[in-house]
């Protein structure tokens, strides 16, 4: 083994080996037993095998297949994007234009006034005339409950708009009015000059309606003053049977929670 | 053959060719980035002219050709970097090497490696080519251009010349 390793070494030395030959020594160098006087030929041949197992990283590969893809994928996406952002931008103007027509149709719609405020403000003027007191025979029942109701949409109601919903209440000589105008103040119930009045007014009003609203608008906001206007009712024989048991279920609630 | 070639057919015909070229590249630049941004480059040249590719008898021994090619520029451009710089960088460079060389010495692989890289041009080519890619002598003409009997002769120097210096460069360490 070890003479005919030798012959082929000479051989390989003068370029004459063939490939398989070459294996044979590459293989005897790397797994045989290597006489002393050939250990000197084994670094060579150890190296050539080993040489021939490297390769490129693996993100050598990645970066490669990235390198030779994106100039057919790259344009497109490009485009893409592109579009996108116009689109977008289309998009955004188209909604700014529908905001401003949108908002301009609601106002040119709304009877004379183009802001809201301005609005609200001709809402109360207007309520104001047909509920004052020397014009109560000249408006209808139904244009009154329906100025009442107005009410409804003011956000901020001073004290003229509660006090006109209160003369309502109290001196309307229709009921539906006056009711509409209680149901109105209990909006309003969180004011102390509007409690008062409605503790007030439970003493003037005959009709039982009426009462009953006002017995549950005071219960509701819980208002311990009105204890005694209910005692009153509870005792009065004149007033209606469902009202003087409503007052005394709200006393004995007023007086349950303290 | 298509004159059209796709992604995945370059991928099939080149990718297997890839560590070869890194291991050329390699033994060229002596060092494992510098060859794979080698390789990376002829491979882009590869498939930017892969519609000429078809006119080629064989591929892969113009792929090894472009790479030998750009190692070689390379070489000669660092080489011309360096002398421009070099003039007062002497004495650090001197100080360089010389730790360089002990790590390499410190293992045969790395001792072989350079010995390799310190033969003539055609030598290491011819060398590597044969005992570490196996090719055969048909292969070598193909690339090269040389004549079978020319291949052998420079084939038999090259392993001559190789010996002779391990032997030479083990002694002076051992006598070191």
């Amino acid at each position: 083994m070890a003479l005919d390793i030798e012959k082929l070494l000479e051989k390989y030395y003068d370029g004459e080996t063939s490939l398989e030959e070459e294996r044979a020594l590459k293989q005897f160098f790397q797994h045989g037993e290597v006489p002393e006087h050939l250990q000197s030929h084994a670094a060579q041949f150890g190296y050539f095998a080993n040489a021939r197992k490297e390769q490129p990283s693996l993100t050598f590969n990645h970066d490669l297949a990235l390198m030779l893809d994106p100039p057919r994928q790259g344009p497109v996406r490009k485009l893409g994007a592109w579009l996108l952002r116009i689109a977008a931008g289309l998009a955004l103007l188209l909604v700014g234009f529908g905001a401003g027509w949108l908002y301009q149709s609601k106002s040119e719609n709304g009877a004379v006034l183009a802001a809201f405020e301005g609005k609200e403000a001709g809402q109360i003027e207007e309520m104001k005339k047909v509920l004052a007191f020397e014009q109560m025979d000249n408006t209808s029942a139904s244009e009154r409950i329906q100025a009442v109701n107005h009410s409804y949409a003011i956000s901020d109601a001073d004290r003229d708009i509660t006090q006109l919903l209160i003369n309502t209440l109290n001196f309307d000589p229709n009921v539906n009015v006056r009711l509409a105008a209680c149901q109105a103040l209990t909006h309003f119930a969180d004011e102390t000059a509007v409690k008062e009045a409605l503790i007030q007014s439970l003493a003037i009003q005959t009709d039982p309606n009426i009462q009953i609203s006002l017995i549950e608008t005071l219960v509701a906001i819980k208002e311990k003053r009105a204890v005694d206007q209910f005692q009153q009712i509870a005792r009065n024989q004149e007033v209606l049977d469902v009202v003087r048991l409503k007052a005394t279920e709200g006393m004995n609630r007023l007086n349950a929670d303290v | 053959m298509p004159l059209n070639m796709d992604l995945q057919a370059f991928n099939q015909r080149i990718l297997p060719v890839q560590g070869r070229l890194f291991r050329l590249a390699q033994m060229f630049l002596r060092n494992r980035e510098e060859a794979e941004d080698a390789i990376q480059d002829v491979l882009l040249r590869l498939w930017t002219n892969r519609q000429q590719l078809e006119s080629y008898q064989s591929v892969e021994a113009l792929a090894v050709q472009m790479t030998k090619n750009l190692c070689l520029d390379r070489l000669k451009s660092h080489h011309k970097q360096k002398t421009s710089s070099e003039t007062d960088m002497v004495t650090m460079q001197a100080a360089d090497v010389s730790p360089y060389r002990q790590v390499e010495n410190s293992d045969s692989a790395g001792l072989m490696h350079r010995l390799i890289g310190e033969l003539p041009e055609q030598q290491k080519l011819v060398l590597h080519l044969r005992d570490v890619e196996e090719y055969t002598l048909e292969e070598i003409e193909e690339v090269t251009g040389l004549s079978n009997a020319n291949i052998r002769t420079i084939l038999s120097r090259a392993r001559q010349k190789l010996r002779e210096n391990y032997l030479k460069a083990e002694n002076y360490g051992t006598g070191y």
